[in-house]
């Protein structure tokens, strides 16, 4: 469409804007395996050395896999949960009687729409008095809590364009209700469920702030920390070292955009937290 | 099972525990800790009740009373059974401990010379001054620095040094040897009284509507329109990369800013060949710090904008820009007459939902510029964080910390209540259609 205008100044335009991006993105990757000159722009050698952190602990940092499996767990655990008691939440809002139901509905969204990081400092305290500060439980139920408005929200949504015909149908055969969601609905919202799992697993994956304020020892350090930790430590600065091990923290990130770029530019859209 | 009415409850309550727990909770207990003077030094659980050098000082400062505060912080020395029991454990003879039980049992001393005094005259006097001395002190008592439960006890185990005490000094000792944590409005007034307080402020007005305005809705807008008028190809690749500041995760993201910006870096090394020398970028002025901490959030925030206003122009109908092109209207009467009228609820609602993320996000600023050089890029969020939760010097202030977090809780409720007003609430919450 509109085949009267002319599309390269446009193309050019933005093309100029998005170079920066561009040159970061694709500096991360060179950066990881080459060595510059001082002053230089273009790197001047092949090195595998800044991927030494693989086998070898850095100076004061806990072991790099030790990083890698907290941040899995909590990533995996979050998103276990809240897929579960989303999608039982959000089939409850969505179809089934409830006492002030308007008052639950109007209530996730005020959530939803809540700045979720003001409540941070209460977070920490709470978690002190519970003995449960510097746990990955802790902060996992932390994080689990948080996540619930949009989880139960997008959930609810989808419910929503399930066909009252299937259920219908399940009640004449003598089903009931929780059959009726187990056996027949469930099925029909499996690309929900999928979109929501990849969304809180890149949430988990990538949250910084509630594990550097509830969690930030040693055994319980998430990569995000272990990263933050490493650029923050003067003594030590080596900027190609930083971006391997960013690069190294960040790949289940970029395998999952690739292959499910889409689905996730349909959830972003539909407003997640900016 | 067979009543859905339980059921809906059933299904509800996992998410309403976890809810109720960590995200309602904190909302109350901001407000409640807010009124607090917790810190470090008060603890998060109960206090003690103590005499030491700062409660005394209180004592004195406060109610007058510096000649009680110097007496209980003095040593007192007491015969009693418990004294007695420990001087026979420090060696002193059976004839000297029994004389001291008959003739002086309950007796006290306001100071050491006093007691040794005594020790001297005695029919069976210790055999040294060393003796003496470590006779003594068996019988010396003192309140300094142990931590009672309660008032209660504190007054007892002072009056046990014969310190006869009035109410109104029982009150007054009560109120300043309380070391833990105490209800109170301080915190807000120091707020309005701290300088700091309104730069914070007007820095926290100056990002929001500066990166809301620059690029979460304007760049946004620009993104949205111009990958509208390209082909397929260039339009899905911009719209991809644009996203990219979204997904990758923030610690990762600023650190790429830093590399473009710190002073060996890749800007520093283009500009050095024009003759600007090489420096921080990220840190070296307010004007240039803040250009960063604008453009990093920026980057990330116009993904958003983008997204929704994408999607709402290809919800225009094709026939209306096909007409408008053999009515011969130019692309920027388009976009004006057609494409922006559209937009307008798009655009509320991003600006809406984008000014409370951004008064409230403070991670990308934390990450890249500490709220420096000097304060400069410290919004309200940050500074609230680090009263509370990061401090260099360990004194950690949780109660003022929670004061101004609950300026922002109080502002995210009212705001997400008018959004739930604004965007058509009622059309959300239609009833089921089972009824059983």
């Amino acid at each position: 469409m509109s085949e009267n205008y002319r599309k390269w100044p446009m193309v050019l335009f933005l093309g100029v804007l998005t170079t920066p991006l561009i040159l970061m993105y694709v500096y991360l990757f060179v950066d990881t395996v080459t060595n510059t000159p001082p002053g230089a722009i273009l790197p001047n050698e092949f090195t595998l050395e800044h991927w030494r952190f693989l086998h070898e602990n850095l100076p004061g940092r806990p072991s790099i896999w030790l990083a890698t499996w907290n941040t899995f767990m909590f990533a995996t655990v979050t998103t276990l949960i809240v897929l579960a008691v989303s999608s039982a939440a959000g089939y409850s809002l969505s179809r089934l009687q409830l006492p002030a139901r308007s008052f639950f509905l109007g209530g996730i969204l005020v959530l939803h729409a809540f700045p979720t990081v003001t409540l941070l400092i209460a977070i920490f305290l709470i978690l002190q008095m519970l003995g449960l500060y510097n746990t990955l439980i802790g902060v996992i139920l932390v994080k689990i809590s948080l996540e619930l408005p949009f989880g139960i929200w997008i959930m609810k949504g989808f419910y929503d364009t399930v066909p009252w015909e299937i259920e219908m149908a399940g009640i004449q055969d003598g089903a009931t209700r929780f059959q009726v969601w187990r056996i027949l609905v469930l099925p029909q919202v499996k690309p929900a469920i999928l979109a929501l799992g990849i969304i809180s697993f890149l949430a988990g994956w990538s949250e910084f702030i509630l594990p550097l304020v509830l969690a930030p020892g040693n055994d319980v350090q998430v990569l995000s920390v272990y990263l933050a930790a490493l650029i923050a430590d003067d003594n030590n600065f080596d900027m190609n070292l930083f971006k391997s091990v960013g690069l190294f923290y960040v790949l289940p990130v970029i395998v999952l955009f690739v292959f499910f770029q889409n689905k996730l530019m349909n959830i972003y859209s539909g407003g997640t937290k900016g | 099972m067979g009543n859905s009415k339980h059921l809906g409850l059933i299904l509800l309550a996992p998410a309403g525990v976890f809810v109720i727990l960590f995200f309602l909770a904190p909302v109350v207990l901001t407000a409640i800790f807010g009124f607090t003077n917790m810190s470090t030094a008060t603890g998060i659980s109960g206090g003690a009740y103590v005499v030491n050098e700062s409660t005394m000082r209180a004592l004195g400062e406060r109610f007058g009373e510096r000649e009680l505060a110097g007496r209980l912080l003095r040593k007192s020395y007491v015969i009693d059974e418990a004294g007695l029991q420990a001087a026979r454990e420090s060696g002193a003879e059976q004839a000297t401990i029994e004389e001291l039980r008959e003739k002086y049992l309950g007796r006290n001393f306001e100071s050491r010379r006093q007691i040794e005094r005594l020790l001297k005259k005695l029919d069976n006097r210790p055999a040294s001054i060393r003796a003496i001395k470590k006779i003594a002190a068996s019988f010396e008592r003192s309140v300094v620095n142990i931590r009672f439960d309660s008032p209660e006890e504190l007054v007892a185990a002072i009056e046990g040094y014969g310190i006869v005490l009035s109410d109104a000094q029982r009150q007054a000792l009560a109120d300043v040897s309380y070391t833990g944590w105490v209800f109170t409005t301080q915190n807000f007034k120091t707020m309005m009284e701290l300088p700091d307080t309104w730069r914070t402020m007007a820095n926290t007005l100056f990002y929001v509507f500066s990166t809301l305005i620059l690029f979460n809705t304007g760049f946004a807008l620009v993104l949205a329109i111009l990958t509208h008028y390209m082909p397929e190809g260039p339009a899905g690749f911009f719209r991809s990369v644009w996203l990219l500041p979204r997904i990758t995760p923030p610690v990762l993201y600023v650190l790429m800013w830093k590399w473009l910006a710190w002073d060996n870096g890749f800007l520093s090394r283009m500009l050095e060949p024009l003759g600007i020398a090489p420096r921080n970028w990220l840190l070296d002025t307010p004007a240039n710090a803040w250009t960063f901490v604008i453009l990093i959030n920026g980057f990330v925030g116009a993904s958003m904008g983008m997204l929704i206003f994408s999607s709402a122009i290809k919800a225009i109908p094709q026939p209306l820009f096909h007409a408008s092109e053999v009515d011969g209207a130019s692309r920027w009467q388009q976009i004006r007459h057609i494409i922006l009228p559209q937009l307008r609820w798009p655009i509320l609602f991003i600006t809406s939902y984008q000014t409370l993320s951004l008064l409230t996000s403070f991670e990308y600023i934390l990450l890249a510029t500490d709220g420096g050089p000097g304060g400069a890029t410290e919004v309200w969020a940050l500074a609230a964080y680090k009263k509370a939760l990061s401090n260099y010097g360990g004194a950690l202030q949780y109660g003022y910390g929670a004061a101004m977090s609950l300026v922002l809780v109080v502002i995210g409720v009212v705001l997400s209540l008018i959004y739930l007003r604004l965007f058509n609430f009622k059309a959300l919450t239609e009833s089921p259609k089972i009824e059983q």
